[in-house]
Order: C-alpha cells, then structure tokens, then sequence
C-alpha cells in the first residue's frame, strides 16, 4: 500500500494525460506492467477513468452543468466518480487540487458541501463518510483520482477574480435579497453576469458572510473602545478608588468562557481557510501573549460585550496558557486568541488603568491611559485583513483622492511608480 | 499601469482608514504600514496627505480628538467637563 501512494502522486503532478509519462512512472515502481497497457492491465480503472473514457480535456474549462453529467459517464465508478465530480465542484478555490490529505479534504468537502445548493450536498456526505472509511485503505487511490481529475478537466468552475467592482455588485445584489435569504441563484441573476455561476457565488457568499460577522464584532469592538476610553477619561476622578473594581466588576460578569470545543472544530476547518485570516490572527495573537507579562491583568480588560465570548475572566486560566504556548500554534487554545482580536484594541487603552491604579494613584496614569497605543496583533490583523480581501468596502469611506494627484505627488517625492517593485526593507 | 496604481492607492487607502480605527497618528500609520504591509512610508505619508486635502473636516476633527488625548489626563478632561457645565449653567439665565 505504501508503495501505491508515491506512485499515486506521481502520477498526479504529471497526470495531464501523457499516457506515455504514466507508463514511465508506473514501469518503474510496477515493472510487470507493460508500456501503454498500464491502464488495461491493472485495476486503476476506477482511478483513470477520465483516460478510460477519453476524456482528457486539459485546457476545458467545463460548466457546472457538465459536471452534473459527469457521473452518468463515470457510473462505472462507484464512489471515486461521486468524490470527484463533487470534488471537481468544490475545486474552485483550488485548494483541493493542492491537498492529498484526507483529512484536508474532507474538510474541504465538508465546508464546500454548505456552498452546494442542490444535489452535491448529498454527494458530499457520502463522500466525506466513503472517503472517511477509506481513508487508510484506499487513501492514495482517493487523493490521486481527485487529483487526477482535477488536472485532467481543470476546474469545473472558472476561477472568478472578484474585483472591488464585481464584489460590490455582489454585495449590491446581497443586500437587496437581504444578508440571510441571499440565494446564490438571486444573486447571479441580479447581478447579470455571463462569467459567473451560482458555484463562484455560492463560495464568495460563504466568504462573504463569515467575514461579515468578523468585520462586525471587530468593528464594534473597535467602537465601543474609543467610546469607552472618552467615559474613562471623563469618569475617572469621579470613579476615584472605584476604578480598580469597575473594569473588572463590568468585565467580569459579561465575560463568559468560550465554548471551547465548537472552536477547537472551527479551527481545523479553518486551516485551509486561512486566507480569511482566523488562524493568521490566532497565531500573531498567541505570539504576543508571553510579550506582555506586564499586563497581565490586563490582557483581559474591561470588554464590554464580547460576541465572541473569550475567557478573559478567568485571568488564572490566562496564564496557564499564557505559559503553557510558547509559540503557541495549537489548535486549542487559539479560539482565546481569536476572540482577543477585538479586546486587544482595548487592551491597550486599558492597561492604563491599572498601572495608574497601582501606581500613584492619578499621576502617572492618565498618559498610558489616553496615550493608548493598539496592540501590534491587532493592527496586524486589520491590516492583513485588508491586503487578503482587498474587495472590502473602505471601513470609514473617505473620499478617495484623485490617482493623479498622489501620483504626481509620490514622484516629486522620488517614488516613480506604485506599487513600488521591491518591497520597503522590514 | 493607471489601474494597478489605482488599485493600489485604494488599498493604501483602506488601511489607513483601518489606522484611523485604531486612533493612531500619522506617523504610526506609516510605520505600522512599513511594517505590516510593506507600504513605504512615502507612499503612506503621501496618501495620507491626499486623504486629508479631500476629507479636511474628518481629519481636522480627528487631529482635535487626537491632541485632546495627548494633551489632556483624566483630572483634565473631567475639569473641563465640569467648566462646561458650570459655563452652561451660567449662560442659562442669560439666554
């Protein structure tokens, strides 16, 4: 079996439809099969059937129309056709085309079988569960079919370039139906695009909708922190003494623990999403925490509400994990940090307040308080957010300046043109 | 050449404003966009300005709100607040 995977993903990375390079890998590892009776000879039928039936179509990008055919063509194949095909559907992304894994597919198949309206989703399930129970036994012969599949007939559904322009006729279309009841179907007709199909859209929905509920709680977040820092700023002589307990008595309560176990699955699915930035975050977030053993109390400070409920309040619990990640890349214990996207914004303002109150009591404290820097992870996560999903709507909608202008400007700065080849040293 | 540099001035743009979440000046819009996103300072610093010129009123009242933090401390700002209702109150007859 062993000596079946290597050869499976030989023949995957060359399985553009040379016969001729099949035969060449597989004489080497299987020297009883003859040249180009390979496929004749051995039981990979159910692997090659695109070669068996002809079907080698490289450079076809073929509807989603086609593909529902394809099983029809491939009945001969029991379930290795029914992964492909639904994984063909699922390879838009190209993230299947990349991942042998078991696991990484049926995740991917798992998330993609939400995008799927109709008569994928059942074929997801199915497959997950065949390919589940197969895992060990057939698990090169899985990954190369789909892999073979993927490279044979290329993606079933163009890869859609979602420019700023077409996101927003996008978002335009998804909030006349309304967030909720937006059907991928709708959304192409109002949006009347010939290039689209409900498949691109039924993904980008998916991508859409989880970052919304992100850009929500972030930004909330992000808003109830410059309000809350003003109150502090205003409240403070009054609050007196009562300060210490305030942020923390209005913390501790609001705060629950997270449920950790709906997160622990959240990020192993995540882990091919990370382009949306969940992991990316956890990671910058979970590098920082052993950078601030000053503030640790403060690293769970006063959150007014938190959507994602993260654990701040059990400061104890904190720490142990604050030791515990080194560099903390875990999948466990992210959800915390993940959460902690927004209350590091406020984490700043915040870490004032107890230093002021240990401190002197009211000198020094007023400066860390409205000289509040946001933490790096924060800022690193904002600003990733916006370099991997550059079709966002502008978070404050300034009026953008002219093109002209800014450019005229930069090159009497010396900068002839952006954006610039080489990148700013780091 | 023309769309790529509008594109990417919008992008620029976008995190500035991701910046101005975070109440930071310009400066540490610059720096923080060096270093997160490789944008050369110049570039941020530039874009930055041209933000300004079209959006003077946000940026006059944001430049107010940030020196109101420099400056003032908590004592301070509470004092002020307090005048601004003694202030008020001492207009009230008047009007």
């Amino acid at each position: 079996m062993l000596a079946v995977s290597p050869l499976r993903s030989e023949r995957n990375a060359e399985n553009k439809g040379e016969m001729e390079s099949f035969s060449i890998i597989s004489s080497e590892e299987f020297p009883d099969f003859g040249d180009g009776n390979l496929l004749e000879s051995i039981d990979f039928d159910d692997l090659f059937v695109g070669f068996d039936e002809g079907d080698v179509l490289p450079d076809l990008e073929m509807d989603s129309e086609i593909l529902v055919e394809l099983p029809a063509n491939k009945s001969d194949v029991e379930e290795s056709s029914d992964m492909n095909t639904s994984v063909e559907k699922t390879d838009e992304d190209g993230n299947q085309r990349r991942d042998e894994e078991e696991e990484d597919k049926v995740s991917g198949s798992s998330s993609s079988s939400s995008k799927e309206e109709e008569i994928l989703s059942k074929r997801e399930e199915t497959n997950a569960v065949d390919k589940r129970s197969s895992k060990h036994g057939v698990k090169g012969r899985k990954s190369s079919a789909k892999e073979k599949n993927n490279k044979q007939e290329k993606r079933k559904t163009k890869k859609v370039d979602w420019t700023p322009e077409l996101h927003r006729r996008f978002v335009q279309a998804v909030e006349q139906l309304g967030v909720d009841k937006a059907v991928p179907s709708r959304i192409l007709e109002l949006m009347g695009i010939d290039c689209l199909t409900r498949h691109n859209i039924a993904s980008h929905l998916q991508k859409y909708r989880s970052h919304r509920k992100n850009l929500l709680a972030r930004e909330a977040e992000a808003a109830s922190w410059s309000h809350r820092r003003q109150m502090y700023g205003g409240t403070a002589q009054a609050g007196g003494g009562k300060r210490d307990i305030n942020p923390w008595v209005a913390v501790a309560p609001t705060m629950g623990f997270p449920p950790v176990s709906p997160m622990h699955h959240h990020h192993h699915h995540f882990k091919p999403l990370h382009v949306w930035g969940h992991p990316t975050m956890d990671q910058s977030r979970m590098h920082l925490w052993p950078k601030h053993p000053g503030h640790t109390p403060s690293p769970p400070p006063p959150q007014p509400q938190s959507t994602w409920g993260p654990p701040p309040a059990n400061l104890s619990f904190w720490h142990h994990h604050h030791k515990r990640v080194s560099n903390g890349v875990t999948p466990g214990t992210p959800c915390f940090p993940q959460p902690m996207a927004p209350t590091r914004f406020g984490a700043a303002p915040v870490p004032g307040i107890p230093p002021h109150h240990h401190g002197t009591g009211g000198q020094p404290g007023p400066h860390p308080l409205v000289d509040c820097h946001p933490s790096k992870e924060s800022i690193d996560a904002a600003l990733g957010d916006v370099l991997s999903k550059p079709w966002l709507p502008l978070p404050l909608g300034l009026k953008p300046p002219s093109t002209d202008s800014v450019l005229g400007e930069l090159q009497r700065q010396g900068v002839p043109n952006i954006p610039p080849s080489c990148a700013s040293s780091p | 050449m023309g769309d790529s540099s509008t594109s990417y001035i919008h992008m620029v743009q976008h995190l500035i404003e991701k910046c101005l979440i975070f109440n930071m000046t310009k400066e540490e819009c610059m720096e923080a966009l060096s270093k997160h996103a490789n944008i050369k300072p110049v570039i941020t610093s530039t874009v930055w300005n041209e933000l300004e010129k079209e959006n003077k009123e946000f940026f006059e009242a944001y430049a107010q709100s940030q020196s109101k933090q420099d400056r003032m401390s908590e004592e301070e700002t509470s004092q002020m607040i307090q005048k601004m209702i003694s202030d008020s109150s001492n207009k009230d007859p008047s009007e």
